[in-house]
């Protein structure tokens, strides 16, 4: 069975007023149950697409369609498919692990959740149960992105879209993540990674995006991967011995 | 949507440290301004009555009206020692006349220097000094600091519209700043009940507008900051900026008004003006003497009623000329100062109301009745008051003159003869002196102006923090 497209960059274009071409024709899309990862170094243009994607930004040219929603023209409605998880988790430092959970929950329009709702989620990420109901400010990172994770699950939206969601996090904390993310792909959530990270990459995506300086090089998928060195592409694409 | 960013809002704001530690220290200051205020009336309250009472004594141990030297006294109001404005700076002493100009003696700083140096803890300064950077302190990171957690990408990432949250921001700040802030207003209101403050219902009705004025003085600086906090996106810069208004606002622009509004309308000094007054007394008293010396040459002097009456009407007469001319003279030098002054008060008020604290200032001195204008409300009591205290005196001794009273005294034919013994003068018949409040009406038109300017400048940050988050970068 043909899988639905959940998020789709069609020809997407970003040139900021001072004339920096942020992103330059880009047109990807990523499936239900597919976990579709950006690469790219810093500046590439991996947190821009996903600030068209969220409508935090209008694009110059194209589209970013979520559930087929043009994220410019309604955002609105088109934010109703999509979780997202920022770089930065900081969530409300005075909140408990649940009240931050309810929160998003209730702005993302699941209303009647109890409270043992939320703690199966909080679980299902992997928090200890005697941080529930501890406020976050003495949350460590990789515990206030387990509670960010739980927050993107807890909307049950199709879409998930995650910026840089392992820097900063430990070996063992990223792994856990990882595994999380595995599970989200096999609920057939379509979810959107950006990260410089290239071996996490290789080990969890279904398709990686190679970006540089606002340019998609080239989408590969995991079979065309499997038997290749995906650092060396990666470099060589980024330094133009490969051609897009 | 809205309800649950602003419910989201209020708990934010209640369950910080911060505001557990900011709002412990303004409910105490503020309580602390209410005991210190009530404190202070009753012990304004014990040297009013004990002043009166030494000023009954001294006229009971006298014989003679002719010899009574009657001061009259300032009663403390409960709604001064709240707002001290510029209570403490005007005399609470006048030594009443029946003729001549009278002179407010004895200021609450001349008695006691001490309450000088502490003079700074009423209502007044808490919303000035406290409530305002209780303000800023909520206020100068509350959308940018969201950015800076990335909470705000987390909330946009839901179907949440930008108005919503800038309203849920501002309501909910308000409400959850504001509100608690009136707790101690009403424990503060429920000491001076406690206390035994005479509050009439006026009086009830402008501490509760002075409260609105306070807490409306806060919303400015909340509403500033928050629209501070929309058009910066560091929130360390605009903690500095929203500072930087704190800091004109509060020292530099009513300080840099007087300034400037002196460089523009030069007003002689008290003293200038007075060593003129005392010039022109000098110069009568030595026509006067010449005049008593010419009448005495003219005339041979005799222990007679006759002598005593005709000196007495002679010294009225001149007495009466002189006070006319005195009079006019005085009048025309306080008319041009006071004049000279008011424009300078108008220019100073009126850049003053740059500042938002000084809107307040200037509202909570009308209401509470201190402001700059109470010295020349209580002159024009007092000036009411030496009429009706002339008409006593006249009706006393037949004459109001003090000049030469004691040649009157000694040569009146009413002196007692060696065995009848004098009788003591009864006090109570002096007419009572009552300092009369500006009214209700009159207080509430007078701070009108201020209260609906801080009602505007809310509306105006409100606006502009609203607006300013519909462009403000999300990323």
């Amino acid at each position: 069975m043909e899988q639905k497209v959940i998020l789709e960059a069609q020809n997407l274009t970003k040139v900021y007023e001072d004339g920096l071409c942020a992103l330059d024709h880009v047109s990807y899309t990523v499936k239900e149950g597919e976990i579709f990862c950006l690469l790219g170094d810093n500046g590439a243009g991996k947190t821009t697409t996903i600030n068209l994607f969220l409508g935090f930004i209008d694009p110059t040219e194209g589209k970013a369609l979520i559930n087929g929603i043009d994220a410019t023209k309604d955002p609105l409605a088109a934010k109703q498919f999509v979780a997202y998880l920022s770089d930065v988790v900081m969530l409300y430092p005075n909140f408990t692990a649940r009240q931050n959970l309810d929160f998003f929950a209730r702005l993302g329009g699941r209303h009647n959740l109890s409270r043992n709702d939320y703690y199966d989620v909080l679980r299902q990420v992997g928090l200890q149960e005697k941080a529930f109901e501890q406020k976050l400010k003495g949350f460590s990172k990789g515990m206030r992105q387990k509670v960010g994770l739980a927050i993107a699950i807890v909307k049950q939206a199709p879409a998930v879209i995650l910026d840089e969601p392992t820097s900063g996090l430990d070996p063992k904390a990223a792994n856990e993540f990882l595994e999380i993310l595995q599970q989200l792909r096999t609920q057939g959530r379509a979810i959107l990674i950006s990260t410089h990270d290239i071996f996490r990459a290789k080990e969890i995506a279904d398709t990686v995006a190679i970006m540089s300086e606002g340019k998609l090089l080239a989408i590969k998928t995991k079979e065309q991967l499997q038997h290749e060195n995906l650092e060396k592409l990666y470099l060589d694409y980024i330094q133009g011995k490969v051609a897009a | 949507m809205l309800k649950i960013l602003l419910e989201k809002e209020l708990r934010d704001i209640v369950y910080s440290t911060k505001f557990a530690i900011t709002f412990g220290a303004a409910a105490v200051l503020l309580l602390l301004s209410f005991y210190v205020g009530i404190r202070n009336y009753q012990e304004s309250i014990k040297e009013f009555e004990s002043a009166k009472t030494t000023n009954a004594t001294n006229i009971a141990s006298l014989t003679d009206w002719r010899s009574v030297q009657h001061r009259v006294f300032r009663k403390p109001q409960p709604l001064q020692v709240l707002v001290n404005g510029v209570t403490n700076d005007v005399g609470r002493t006048t030594d009443m006349r029946a003729s001549g100009e009278l002179n407010l003696i004895n200021s609450r700083f001349s008695a006691d220097p001490l309450f000088a140096v502490f003079r700074f803890l009423d209502l007044n300064f808490v919303v000035v000094i406290v409530f305002s950077l209780f303000a800023i302190l909520f206020g100068y990171d509350a959308i940018n600091g969201e950015k800076e957690a990335g909470t705000l990408k987390l909330v946009f990432a839901n179907k949440v519209s930008r108005a919503s949250f800038i309203l849920s921001k501002l309501l909910g700040s308000l409400l959850a700043l504001g509100v608690p802030l009136l707790i101690p207003l009403l424990v503060g209101c429920l000491m001076l009940l406690g206390f035994g403050i005479p509050l009439s219902g006026a009086e009830w009705i402008r501490l509760f507008l002075l409260s609105i004025a306070g807490l409306l003085c806060f919303g400015v600086f909340l509403t500033l900051s928050i629209m501070i906090s929309s058009l910066v996106t560091r929130s360390s810069v605009s903690f500095l900026l929203s500072l930087v208004v704190w800091i004109f606002s509060v020292l530099i622009i009513p300080k840099g008004s007087v300034v400037i509004a002196a460089q523009i309308i030069d007003v002689p000094n008290l003293d200038a003006v007075e060593s003129q007054k005392r010039k022109f007394t000098a110069d009568q008293m030595q026509k006067r003497m010449q005049s008593t010396q010419n009448y005495f040459s003219s005339r041979s002097m005799s222990a007679d009623t006759g002598f005593a009456t005709a000196f007495g009407a002679f010294q009225d007469s001149l007495g009466k000329a002189y006070e006319k001319e005195r009079f006019d003279f005085y009048g025309r030098l306080n008319e041009d100062w006071r004049n000279k002054k008011d424009w300078q008060g108008k220019w100073a008020f009126g850049i003053s109301r740059i500042s938002p604290t000084a809107v307040f200032q200037i509202a909570a001195m009308n209401l509470a009745g201190t402001d700059v204008e109470m010295k020349y409300r209580y002159q024009e009591e007092l000036n009411r008051y030496q009429d009706t205290y002339a008409k006593f005196m006249t009706s006393k001794v037949g004459s109001t003159a003090d000049f030469m009273r004691v040649v009157i005294r000694r040569y009146s034919g009413n002196q007692p003869s060696e065995e009848e013994k004098p009788k003591p003068l009864n006090p109570v018949e002096i007419p009572d002196f009552t300092d009369q409040q500006r009214d209700l009406g009159n207080t509430v038109a007078a701070s009108l102006l201020d209260l609906g300017l801080l009602v505007v400048l809310n509306a105006l940050f409100f606006g502009g923090a609203f607006f300013a988050f519909l462009k403000f970068d999300l990323r």
